[in-house]
């Protein structure tokens, strides 16, 4: 370390730094993070709420002050009831899904063989591209008419042409799903060829001697080992699945009927049609269902950062 | 509103004969459609940029369409325009035929007078309405212009200054030989006007009419349906006997929850005698003839259109027209072109006709509510308006002018691809008659388009929450009903719980 | 327990057939965007390699050429959905390059201070401190952006490259601290211990110790910022008016009278190449540092 020290001592010399950043208080240094976040998050999230205590006055034109008015129509209101349950249903099949396959496909490319790095290069792909812009993919490739995969979904008899996937109440969800599980899979396998990377190779080497096989070196010892990075997995996705908007405002805004309209995709219709009072109500009733279920998840899985 | 004398000044353009295309050969055909596109082209080399000459082919041109005012509109560009040289202005707007047109011309002509630089936002409709709203709500002033559709007149109505009032006050800034007169009466009453004020100038006008395949009506020897009953009697026929080469007798816009839902759905509410609201102000798509237009509706969905429809918007209607899956639907008329254009695989089998007559016979528009219009003929127009917190108020109106003018509006309608005119001028034309022939960006609809603005044109109803009721709750409840997520099927049902939603937010909002 | 060889070639095989089907979307996407128009539709079924392929869809989109000019060159071919020179996307792919850059920039040099302290210093409820800043990401987009744009207006932000970097640095920087602190703890505390007991200021064995060992970490968080600031969506959409990022720009292409496949097509697989060069650079170091620190004891 001496070298290390001979170069910092030379450049001490050199400049002078200022003092808060050689005092050992982590302040100064998230100082410009909080501010950032202070300016841009807070203040902007504590205007929303005083935006729900208004109501747009259509013959005045004015926002008018009215407490909780729009948070007890938001209670009140059937199709936020329906809204919870769909992104529920959205998030929780999305995470089942993203992990099973994710955690599979990791464990699948975690190979130091030839080849290896660029499919796992390869599968990175979809990430980069725009949500909206995957939704259209998805929406080119499922249309009842004329698209690619509803095309074969026909031909192996998997769907009829008389309800096709996005016009039927019972698949609209699947296939808005399909879109979301294509581009984000590549994420949860990132996450996982990470976790799987990290691990200690002894307990497997032991394991092997004591003639385990591979079913069991899993179920003991890989998921035990991984269920850390499983859990900030799922806290990630999670809080961003719950915000889904893009897919199904693009494929389906929102139908047939309400069967896909998550609680984001029904604020932004509510934000579109000009409605921000209530909008705003809805999307911070997301906010405080993430928040919420985010801390609980934090505390039952002891997830430390 | 008087259509009669409207009528008399209206130049019915000649019906093209869509034959043509089959008794020359294919070679001359292709040949023709490209002259024809060039020759309104000649005067667009020079808006084009001129990067290419036309050499040979400006006879086709027609010069003398250059309207004679067209060098004293020059003249006003460059001295009255001239003033405000270096302002940026700004408008937002959906992607429509004119809009994009206007674009490109106000860049390639517009600027080179003036020096106005003009900026052009283009983003979907629903996005179109969330932008204007902020911009109003926050009085922003980021647009100067509104491209407002004609279902937000109301909500928007106090946030435009009235062109007219603004023509007649201020004389050096009004643009000469403007012509108020020569815009379709009912267009501007229909569209532009809510209690008494203008809100902006017609710019768009996509109408409901009838389209259909003539080379299946030939077949199955089909006359034009005249009558709603005789439509679906036409999409059965077609649906039983075209079953093999999956075709279907109609096409839909029937996206739950999407404003094009909402914009059928009227079509056959209107089509069936009801309409929206009734003179008390009361929602009334559950009365007699509405529950009959609705079920139509209905039937003609889950029988003889293809079952994706649930999915479509104007968008996938127009693909499904364009690839031949479905062989009529009654819906906007600006499709038509694209039916026409070369990559359609029904180029030159599609005619257009007057929409049917409405069964039970029109509501008057005394007996419907907030100024609504009912007629089967839906109007999904637009305006564009100045707006009202505008900084640069004086050089948008300028623009403004420029782009509702006879030359200009007239060059929209043929490079636009036929977008439908709002000027009588234009439809007599002759650069907008000389594309009356098959191909692309025809203009051979505009005598159909033309008669039933003057003849059946429905209109929504203008009031500060239709926009919201005709974005949410109508198509949503609507997509609940006619994809089986509720009320079991029964228009009834759905039509007397949206009734109760409708009456409940229009009383809440103090307007009834 | 050597595999045989049968197991690996049939691994092989697994994996190849795995990455196929999600190379899939995208090998449709770039396909449909050198097919004329008419064979991106067929009712009776997909056309894979029987057309003409054509470059218009990029000329226009990249190489500015108009849209009515093509369509005069094709004797009026194309007019269909009609349309004009709005389709020029050169200054889009900038405006994208500019505030995904931009952002990136900011947000990992705003991250990486905070995260040093955050994995190296003494401080009171850090974990609480730690998820405030998590939760700035559970935010949904529509709550803050009518505030958003409210104060960008007072503070003339409003349609600039730097109000658009700043929202997506906001969006960015809850994922960048949490990235940088796990790559930070993974560096032993001693390191810097050993440099300050030498004579080295905590900013001195920050900037010349910890963080060239540290490298890979910013890269792998560099990139993910870059990627969720090139696909963001609805603040991009709403704060800017001239400025057009990618993914806003694409959805104009769907016009009234019918949606512009070819070119939305050919913007999109245009969009894809920058943001996966990035990967391909960084792979590496992104497997290494998505377990956000989750495995440390």
């Amino acid at each position: 370390m001496s070298d290390i020290a001979t170069v910092a001592a030379a450049t001490e010399r050199r400049f002078r730094m200022p003092r808060f950043l050689s005092s050992e208080h982590p302040f100064p240094w998230l100082l410009p993070l909080i501010s950032m976040l202070i300016v841009f998050g807070i203040y902007p999230l504590l205007y929303a709420f005083w935006m729900s205590l208004h109501q747009r006055n259509r013959i005045k034109r004015v926002d008018e002050f009215v407490w909780f008015k729009n948070w007890g129509t938001a209670f009140g209101d059937d199709r936020v009831w329906n809204a919870f349950q769909v992104t529920m249903t959205y998030t929780l099949s999305a995470l089942v899904i993203q992990l099973a396959l994710g955690l599979a496909i990791a464990m699948l490319l975690d190979s130091d063989r030839k080849g290896y790095g660029i499919l796992r290069g390869l599968m990175t792909l979809p990430l980069v591209v725009p949500p909206a812009v995957a939704g259209m993919m998805f929406l080119l490739m499922e249309d009842g008419s004329f698209g690619v995969l509803s095309h074969y979904l026909y031909a192996f008899g998997l769907l009829s042409p008389e309800r096709p996937i996005l016009a039927t109440g019972s698949t609209a969800l699947m296939g808005v799903l399909l879109a979301d599980i294509w581009q984000w899979t590549p994420f949860m396998v990132l996450i996982m060829l990470a976790g799987l990377r990290a691990l200690p190779k002894e307990p497997f080497e032991a394991a092997a001697i004591d003639g385990a096989n591979s079913w069991q070196m899993f179920r003991r010892l890989t998921l035990p080992m991984l269920s850390k990075v499983i859990a900030v997995a799922v806290l990630i996705r999670g809080v961003d699945l719950f915000r889904i908007f893009d897919y199904v405002y693009v494929m389906t805004s929102g139908g047939p009927g309400t069967v896909t309209e998550t609680m984001s995709a029904y604020a932004g219709r509510i934000f579109m049609t000009g409605n921000f009072p209530y909008a705003a109500t809805l999307a911070l009733l997301t906010l405080l269902i993430i928040f919420v279920v985010a801390n609980i998840f934090i505390q039952v899985f002891k997830v430390r950062f | 509103m008087s259509f009669k004398d409207h009528d008399k000044r209206t130049f019915v353009v000649d019906a093209c004969n869509d034959f043509t295309a089959r008794r020359i050969t294919k070679r001359d055909f292709l040949r023709k459609m490209a002259l024809a596109g060039v020759g309104f082209s000649t005067f667009s080399a020079g808006m084009l940029g001129g990067r290419r000459p036309f050499n040979g082919l400006t006879g086709l041109g027609t010069p003398e369409a250059r309207a004679a005012g067209h060098t004293d509109v020059e003249k006003w560009l460059k001295e009255v325009g001239g003033k405000y040289s270096g302002t940026k202005i700004r408008y937002s707007t959906e992607a429509t035929p004119p809009s994009i047109v206007a674009n490109q011309l106000a860049q390639e002509e517009f600027t080179k007078l003036t020096g106005i630089e003009v900026e052009v936002e283009i983003v979907p409709l629903e996005q179109v309405l969330a932008k204007a709203t902020q911009d109003v709500q926050g009085q922003l002033g980021t647009y100067d212009l509104y491209y407002l559709d004609q279902s937000w007149m109301a909500t928007f109505a106090p946030d435009t200054i009235d062109p007219t009032e603004y023509y007649a006050s201020d004389s050096e800034l009004a643009m000469p030989d403007f012509d108020w007169d020569d815009f379709s009466k009912p267009l501007v009453d229909g569209i532009a006007m809510y209690e008494g004020k203008m809100v902006g100038i017609p710019f768009d006008i996509p109408i409901a009419i009838l389209m259909y395949r003539k080379d299946l009506f030939d077949k199955y020897s089909i006359e034009v349906p005249a009558t709603m009953e005789a439509y679906m009697e036409a999409a059965r026929i077609i649906t039983e006997g075209e079953k093999d080469n999956n075709v279907y007798g109609n096409a839909f816009q029937a996206r739950s929850g999407h404003y094009s839902l909402e914009c059928d759905w009227t079509i056959f509410l209107w089509g069936h005698g009801g309409s929206i609201f009734n003179a008390d102000n009361l929602f009334s798509g559950n009365d007699d003839f509405g529950i009959q237009g609705l079920e139509y509706y209905q039937k003609m969905l889950a029988d003889y259109t293809p079952p994706a429809a649930t999915t479509w918007t104007w968008d996938g209607q127009f693909q499904a027209m364009q690839q031949g899956q479905s062989a009529m639907c009654i819906s906007w008329g600006e499709f038509f072109p694209g039916m026409d254009a070369n990559e359609s695989k029904v180029q030159g089998l599609m005619e257009h006709a007057r929409p049917p007559v409405e069964t039970n016979g029109r509501r008057p528009v005394e007996q419907a509510g907030f100024g609504e219009i009912p007629a089967v003929g839906h109007q999904g127009g637009s305006v564009i308006g100045l707006s009202a917190y505008s900084k640069n108020k004086e050089a948008a109106w300028i623009f403004m002018q420029w782009a509702c003018s006879k030359d200009v509006m007239a060059r929209v309608s043929t490079l636009g691809g036929g977008a439908s005119p709002m000027r009588l001028s234009s439809f007599e034309d002759p650069r907008v008659k000389e594309k009356a022939v098959v191909g692309p960006g025809t203009t051979r609809h505009f005598d159909t388009i033309n008669w039933t603005i003057n003849n059946a044109m429905g209109s929504e109803p203008d009031m500060p929450l239709w926009a919201e009721l005709a974005n949410n709750d109508i198509p949503v409840t609507l997509g609940k009903l006619l994809t089986g997520q509720d009320y079991d099927g029964s228009a009834k049902a759905a039509m007397d719980e949206l009734a109760q939603v409708v009456d409940q937010k229009v009383a809440d909002a103090g307007l009834r | 327990m050597e595999p045989s060889h049968a197991s690996r070639t049939l691994r092989d095989i697994v994996a190849v057939l795995v990455v196929a089907i999600f190379m899939f979307p995208i090998l449709w996407w770039g396909l449909n965007s050198i097919k004329p128009y008419s064979a991106i539709f067929d009712k009776d079924g997909p056309v894979y390699l029987d057309f003409e392929p054509t470059l218009d869809n990029y000329r226009v989109t990249m190489m500015g050429v108009s849209r009515v000019e093509l369509a005069i060159q094709d004797g009026g071919g194309t007019y269909g959905a009609g349309g004009a020179s709005s389709y020029d996307s050169r200054q889009t792919i900038l405006d994208s390059i500019i505030v995904s850059v931009g952002s990136t920039i900011i947000s990992v040099f705003l991250a990486t201070l905070a995260a040093y302290a955050l994995s190296r210093m003494a401080m009171r409820g850090k974990q609480h401190f730690i998820f405030w800043v998590l939760s700035q990401r559970f935010m949904p987009p529509i709550a803050i952006v009518i505030p958003l744009l409210f104060m960008f207006r007072d503070m003339g932000l409003r349609d600039t490259h730097f109000g658009l970097i700043l929202a997506h640095v906001l969006i960015n920087l809850p994922l960048a601290v949490l990235l940088l602190k796990s790559f930070f703890d993974d560096v032993p505390k001693d390191v810097d211990e050993a440099a300050m007991i030498d004579g080295a200021t905590r900013w001195q064995s920050f900037r010349r110790v910890v963080l060239p060992m540290v490298r890979g970490g910013v890269a792998a968080t560099a990139v993910l910022c870059f990627i969720f600031s090139w696909t963001e969506f609805m603040l991009s959409l709403y704060l800017t008016t001239s400025i057009r990022t990618l993914p806003v720009k694409i959805t104009t292409f769907v016009t009234s009278t019918g949606t512009e496949w070819g070119f939305i097509t050919a913007l999109g697989t245009t969009a894809i190449l920058p943001a996966f060069v990035f990967i391909l650079l960084v792979q590496r170091h992104l497997v290494r540092g998505l377990t956000l620190g989750s495995l440390k004891e």
